[in-house]
């Protein structure tokens, strides 16, 4: 089995639980992610020598209920597409939503993996900006994202 | 000085002018009498003679790096008090400052995080008229057992085109001040939208936290503080997200909310 259908999960990561969910934050990239349960607990399984139907059985047997190959495989999609994984590269048979839905049926036991990711704010977005005509040293620290540099020095009204 | 750890120093080329920068400096600085700081500001007053086809400017440096040069003082004043807030939030090792306004409300706190322009000291001021508490309308400050700190300074309601803040503080808007630190019982993720119904939905606790976490402002330079921090201040805290349209009906309605104590549960 080629090494990419084995997934290993990044450990350069921070991450929390909270509640049925796990925080996620990547000092790499300086990105937020929220797993729900389903993406977390698949994440959590890419040791680097499991394979989907390996993840996908431990799951199962994890739950008592049966847990579907194309569910773990849109888990690692999105975790791949998250760069939470090392190497992350296309997975073979790239399930879609609607086929991971169909074979989870009706009734499912777990929720469609989920993952959401924001990036983290710099210290001068995480404040609040400066109003026209305020003294400023650069763009991101004015309402009107506008600074001018080459005269005034100041905000410009937005 | 010192607030909240952070040692900052502030002088001044001429003298009379600390009396005037002292409500400048951030809520519950003390006086430190280390002579080693972690910033210097030096505010250049430019001096009162005007000469021919030259302006008399007035100049901030923070350590050496400039931060303000205006012909206007109140205006360089102005970036004293921001720049000192915020490098204050950024450095401290003791707090998460998060980018949020936030109430008290019947013994916990209501948490309303949110980039500048979302509306958030509005929605505080409309709180606050129906009997809320103040805490902050620009920092929520999260110490290590994820309890919600004071940060009571005027709020600035932006009411012009220019994004120009008026202030006012808590006492002429009729209302009390917080002393205590608070339990987060709510977070409240909202934008204004004119004309739009309060209708929100309820949030999960991770994606709760998230938008936290967009709304930290020390999270890349301290990521391990600010997610045990975060975990800790979420533990009894629900969380809706929604548009609202006027102040008064959202204020109105998140303080009708049930708090967790009784009954209401995180999605």
């Amino acid at each position: 089995m080629k090494e990419r259908q084995l997934p290993r999960a990044r450990v350069d990561c921070i991450s929390r639980e909270f509640g049925d969910e796990v925080l996620v934050y990547d000092l790499q990239q300086d990105v937020g992610h929220c797993l729900n349960w389903t993406a977390a607990a698949t994440w959590r399984l890419c040791d680097g020598n499991s394979s989907p139907s390996q993840i996908a059985g431990t799951l199962s047997r994890k739950l008592s209920v049966q847990v579907d190959e194309s569910v773990v495989l849109l888990a690692l999609d999105q975790l791949a597409d998250a760069h939470l994984l090392v190497e992350p590269e296309v997975l073979p048979g790239r399930p879609s939503r609607r086929v991971a839905i169909r074979r989870m049926g009706i009734a499912a036991a777990i929720a469609l993996p989920l993952v959401t990711s924001i990036v983290a704010p710099t210290p001068a977005q995480a404040a609040s900006c400066l109003h026209g005509g305020s003294p400023c040293t650069s763009n991101a620290q004015c309402c009107s994202n506008v600074c001018d540099l080459l005269v005034t020095h100041r905000c410009v009204l937005g | 000085m010192s607030a909240f750890g952070v040692r900052a120093g502030v002088r001044v080329n001429i003298s009379g002018m600390m009396p005037g920068i002292l409500p400048l400096l951030p809520p519950g600085w003390k006086v430190s009498h280390r002579v080693i700081v972690e910033r210097l500001y030096s505010l250049v007053v430019g001096d009162g003679c005007e000469r021919h086809g030259m302006r008399r400017l007035h100049v901030l440096y923070a350590n050496s790096m400039r931060v303000a040069r205006d012909t206007s003082l109140n205006l360089v004043l102005e970036a004293l008090e921001t720049d000192l807030q915020r490098y204050t939030a950024e450095a401290t090792p003791q707090m998460t400052f998060l980018h949020a306004g936030v109430v008290g409300w019947q013994g916990r706190a209501i948490v309303i995080p949110g980039h500048s322009l979302s509306g958030k000291t509005t929605l505080v001021r409309e709180m606050l008229r129906l009997g809320a508490t103040y805490y902050s309308d620009e920092f929520g400050v999260i110490d290590d057992s994820g309890l919600v700190h004071p940060f009571v300074r005027p709020l600035g309601i932006r009411e012009d085109p220019s994004y120009a803040q008026t202030k006012y503080t808590a006492k002429s808007l009729g209302a009390a001040s917080g002393i205590k630190p608070l339990t987060m019982g709510m977070a409240v993720i909202c934008k204004y939208e004119a004309g739009a119904q309060w209708q929100p939905a309820p949030l999960s606790r991770g994606q709760g936290a998230l938008e936290l976490l967009a709304n930290s402002v020390a999270v890349r330079s301290q990521p391990h503080q600010t997610l045990r921090r975060l975990q800790k201040l979420v533990t009894h805290a629900v969380f809706i997200k929604g548009t609202r349209g006027e102040a008064r009906e959202a204020a109105a309605s998140i303080l009708n909310q049930p708090c967790p104590d009784k009954g209401l549960e995180t999605a």
